[in-house]
């Protein structure tokens, strides 16, 4: 691709952010602006036996104080709708909102949430996945079977969402196995953790509400508001300035609409700001908990026949955006790989634990190094290289996958050969390090957006978008697409977006799918631009418009580069009358057809776009401590078209970081009391810039017909997938068997080589 | 108890009236007016926070504006050098090293500070003298390289 040969590339938002001169929603102050503190439950299952915020709304410098039976009385959820904006009745995780306060100053709105007295009756914790789904077990929500779940969800007693993918007869095809294994892993769950903690703040002017925050999604958000306060959305503006990342954390609704009741009860605008403990505990975005169980088939020659699943994801509380886990996890502990018969079975359960929501690659990475684990494991019993293993029974062209999909020419086996090339595998190591290797597949998310175009009257480009910023730079990369449609530079075009009155659509920073859908609109609004600029410099250069090339700023009459006229000239002459305007949604990819059989399907069976990776990982193992350092990493990705190679490597880079993160040192601990014990980041551990191994990146790219502009398919979750896989597969070579817990933290490790349970 | 006093930020006196026990990164964020140092943790943990006292980082959410009178308080609102951007802010962005953004004014400032204590620092002294800077979006490979960048391109 022409496109990928622009030697650099600097974000238009760069400047700002290098400066401090780029406003983050923290920053945002306004005149007579109010604070607001929450009041939590601090309990982690109890029915609410008293609520008086009287000495709250009395205390001097309170302007409002607002629980359940202040604002209208709404169940929410996309898919599993289990929720309310205040608890009414029965609180249901420590970090559930009870109250909420706006007054003068932080020091005022904490000491009158300190005010509001609560009392509760206990109720039994649920935070075991097991005892949660057997029969008899208390129920974190009494009145399940009232929700009004839509499309095929399918529910039980203690599980929102169950869904199972089934194809061939597997009890046949296990039986023709000559190796059957059987592994269990367990994954913790863990934080997406934005380093911007997240704030919101909301002004009424008349019946119309504008709403500053860190959300990745502020269509979602906006809906949110809408819905919960009974509110039509030309009364909503949402906005978003700049966002401090978000790795799924602020994806859906969350606090918009609190902030915004206060605002109105208030009389005044109302700020709120997330302290890091408050980030950690209260949103409904979490990465889920994980059991997985795993048996296998294989032939003694190491073909893969059969697969049968047993997974169960912590839910948390409520639902959130979860309600598809379970088929997402399934697709991944089925794995891309080739084999007659299937069935996974996996079920979303309700615990009294913070609620799960959708964390960068949801469900995918603790699946994949549960998956990748076994099939290591699976290599083993046939006593082939797990590579080798690998090459044998994986996806390919023309193939059929676990879910019935079949494939066109994608890069899965081309990954694989230049992440484990790139690698140390193979070679002589010290008998303290190794190299593991895993692969992934992840979907790409079609789905509808909008993008307006036009060019002023000096020839500057505007790029007017729905489209959300969270940091990856895709939104950066819409104005190479323009450029490249408009022979213009990149440069050449400002960016209005992040502002819900001003745009079209757009799902927002959220499954990777920016690039993929609002790049084809962008792409489609230049094309309608581009053929304004034709006409018109037809008619200037007496040619037909079919025969007129966009190129370095210029309409050019094709083969002859000296009968130009500059695009900025026909701006002017554009200004004059019919204005240079387009427009552009594109139509989305369709998903494919499967041919299994999918119980409680959301819709995620067939991929658009599948993306595919190898991660191969070369790890040191300190036998005395148990500690794990990751020394370098080899990355292959099959994400279609590279648009913006700067950007991809960055996001293959940081989903990798994370990945190690993950793998190592983040992990949620709770207490009896279900409650988390590591809420700060002095007890959760982040990789820092110490830890960080080399990374080496090469893009098997494939254009993908299916997918976006380009050939591009999504890339910003993708990285995040198999990095922990391969860190465990290293790990587990050098103690001889597989750390059958994540994270793979140094007391684990030392237990397992110890030979002790850990 | 609200005390006042003079506090010398980015080479400009500012009057402070505020409570004795609030943080400097308070002070700097709502009594001085500049947003450019963000708070990510409260803890000392993420190093968003992250100024330069007489030259030295300090985590600014956990030190007490009063104590930082008579000496020199250094902001990223500081770091252009008039209407240039400093060598590592240009870097950064063309190295790709600036993602979210929110790290990256604390960022700066630690590589700023380390850079004038050691002009020619080997990787591993970048990698440590960074470490108190949490960055979630980059992996840090493209920080690492634009600070390695800066430290050849000022000192050759």
């Amino acid at each position: 691709m022409a496109i990928a040969e622009v030697p650099r590339f600097v974000r238009a938002d760069g400047p700002d952010k290098v400066t401090g001169s780029g406003r983050y929603a923290a920053d945002i102050n306004l005149t007579g602006q109010l604070v607001a503190k929450f009041r939590y439950a601090g309990v982690s299952h109890a029915r609410i036996t008293k609520l008086d915020t009287s000495a709250a709304s009395a205390m001097p410098g309170v302007f409002a104080v607002l629980t359940a039976a202040d604002v209208p009385d709404v169940i929410y959820s996309p898919v599993v709708p289990d929720r309310r904006l205040f608890a009414k009745d029965v609180v249901r995780f420590e970090g559930e909102l009870v109250a909420a306060v706006a007054a003068v100053d932080a020091a005022t709105a904490q000491a009158a949430v300190d005010a509001i007295v609560v009392e509760y009756e206990d109720l039994p914790i649920v935070d075991d996945l097991e005892a949660a789904m057997a029969d008899g077990s208390p129920l974190v929500h009494q009145d399940w079977e009232s929700y009004a779940v839509t499309g095929d969800t399918v529910q039980r007693p203690n599980v929102a969402s169950f869904s199972s993918i089934e194809k061939g007869d597997v009890d046949t095809a296990m039986a023709s196995a000559d190796h059957v294994v059987t592994s269990r892993y367990v994954a913790d769950g863990c934080h997406a953790l934005p380093i911007e903690p997240r704030a919101v703040v909301a002004q009424w002017e008349g019946e119309k509400v504008t709403i500053w925050t860190s959300t990745q999604v502020p269509f979602d958000a906006r809906a949110g508001v809408c819905e919960t306060l009974q509110m039509p959305a030309s009364k909503v503006r949402v906005i978003v300035p700049h966002l401090g990342g978000g790795f799924g954390g602020k994806c859906g609704f969350h606090f918009e609409a609190h902030v915004a009741a206060l605002a109105k009860a208030a009389r005044r605008p109302v700020k709120l700001v997330f302290s890091r403990q408050e980030e950690m505990v209260a949103p409904d975005r979490r990465r889920e908990g994980m059991i997985v169980d795993i048996t296998s088939g294989v032939k003694a020659d190491g073909t893969l026949v059969a697969r049968t699943g047993w997974i169960a994801i912590d839910n948390g509380a409520y639902t959130a955006d979860a309600a598809f886990f379970p088929q997402l996890a399934a697709m991944h502990v089925a794995g891309p790989y080739a084999m007659e018969a299937v069935k996974v079975e996996a079920s979303l359960v309700y615990t009294n634990h913070q609620p799960s929501g959708s964390v960068r690659a949801p469900t995918a990475p603790q699946a994949c190094w549960a998956l990748e684990s076994h099939t290591d494991e699976l290599a083993a019993v046939v006593g082939m290289d797990p590579v080798e293993f690998r090459r044998a029974n994986i996806v390919d062209e023309g193939v059929e996958g676990a879910a019935g999909q079949v494939y066109g020419e994608i890069g899965l086996r081309r990954c694989l050969d230049a992440a484990v090339g790139a690698s140390a595998y193979g070679d002589d190591l010290p008998d303290d390090e190794a190299v593991g290797v895993a692969i992934s597949w992840w979907p790409s998310f079609p789905g509808p957006s909008g993008a307006y175009i036009k060019i002023d009257s000096d020839g500057s480009g505007m790029i007017i978008t729905g489209a959300q910023e969270c940091g990856t730079g895709s939104v950066m990369t819409l104005r190479m697409l323009a450029a490249k449609e408009l022979g213009m530079e990149p440069e050449d075009f400002q960016l209005v977006y992040q502002d819900t009155s001003a745009a079209p659509y757009d799902t927002g920073a959220t499954g990777s799918q920016t690039l993929l859908n609002n790049g084809r609109a962008v792409v489609e609004g230049a094309r309608e631009v581009a053929a304004q600029l034709r006409d018109l410099a037809a008619d200037q250069l007496e040619a037909a418009p079919d025969d007129i090339v966009l190129a370095s700023g210029k309409a050019h009459v094709s083969g002859s580069p000296d009968k130009a006229v500059s695009i900025v000239e026909l701006a002017g002459i554009a200004a004059e009358g019919e204005m240079l305007i387009g427009k552009g949604s594109g139509t989305p990819p369709e998903y494919p057809s499967v041919s299994a059989m999918c119980v409680g399907d959301q819709g995620l069976a067939g991929w658009a776009g599948p993306q595919f990776a190898c991660h191969a990982v070369h790890v040191r193992l300190d036998r005395e401590t148990g500690v794990v350092r990751v020394l370098d990493v080899s990355a292959a990705h099959d994400s279609g078209t590279i648009i913006n190679p700067v950007a991809a490597h960055g996001q293959v880079e940081g989903g990798i970081m994370m990945g190690v993160g993950q793998a190592l040192t983040e992990g949620t601990q709770y207490g009896d009391d279900a409650k988390q014990r590591n809420t700060g980041l002095l007890e959760y551990k982040l990789q820092t810039a110490a830890d960080a191994p080399t990374i080496r990146t090469e893009f098997i790219e494939i254009p993908d017909p299916n997918a976006g502009p380009y050939g591009a398919k999504g890339l910003a979750e993708a990285p995040n997938v198999p990095t922990a896989a391969a860190i465990a597969n290293g790990v587990a070579k050098l103690v001889g068997t597989p750390v059958r817990q994540l994270p793979m933290t140094a007391e684990r490790v030392w237990m397992t080589s110890e030979g002790m349970s850990s | 108890m609200t005390t006042s006093y003079e506090l010398d930020v980015n080479g400009v006196t500012y009057p402070v009236t505020a409570d004795q026990g609030k943080n400097l990164l308070s002070v700097i964020r709502e009594n001085v007016g500049l947003t450019g140092t963000k708070e990510g943790c409260d803890d000392c943990e993420c190093g968003a926070c992250m100024v330069l006292l007489d030259g030295q980082p300090v985590n600014s959410c956990s030190y007490l504006a009063v104590q930082a009178q008579g000496r020199q308080v250094t902001t990223i609102e500081g770091v252009m050098e008039g209407p240039e951007m400093h060598a590592l802010q240009r870097n950064l962005l063309e190295a790709g090293g600036v993602q979210c953004g929110f790290c990256t004014p604390g960022m700066i400032m630690s590589a700023k500070a380390l850079l004038e204590r050691d002009e020619h620092p080997e990787l591993d002294a970048v990698r440590i003298g960074l470490s108190g800077n949490l960055c979630r979006c980059t992996g840090y490979a493209k920080i690492l390289a634009a600070v390695e960048a800066t430290a050849v391109e000022l000192n050759t």
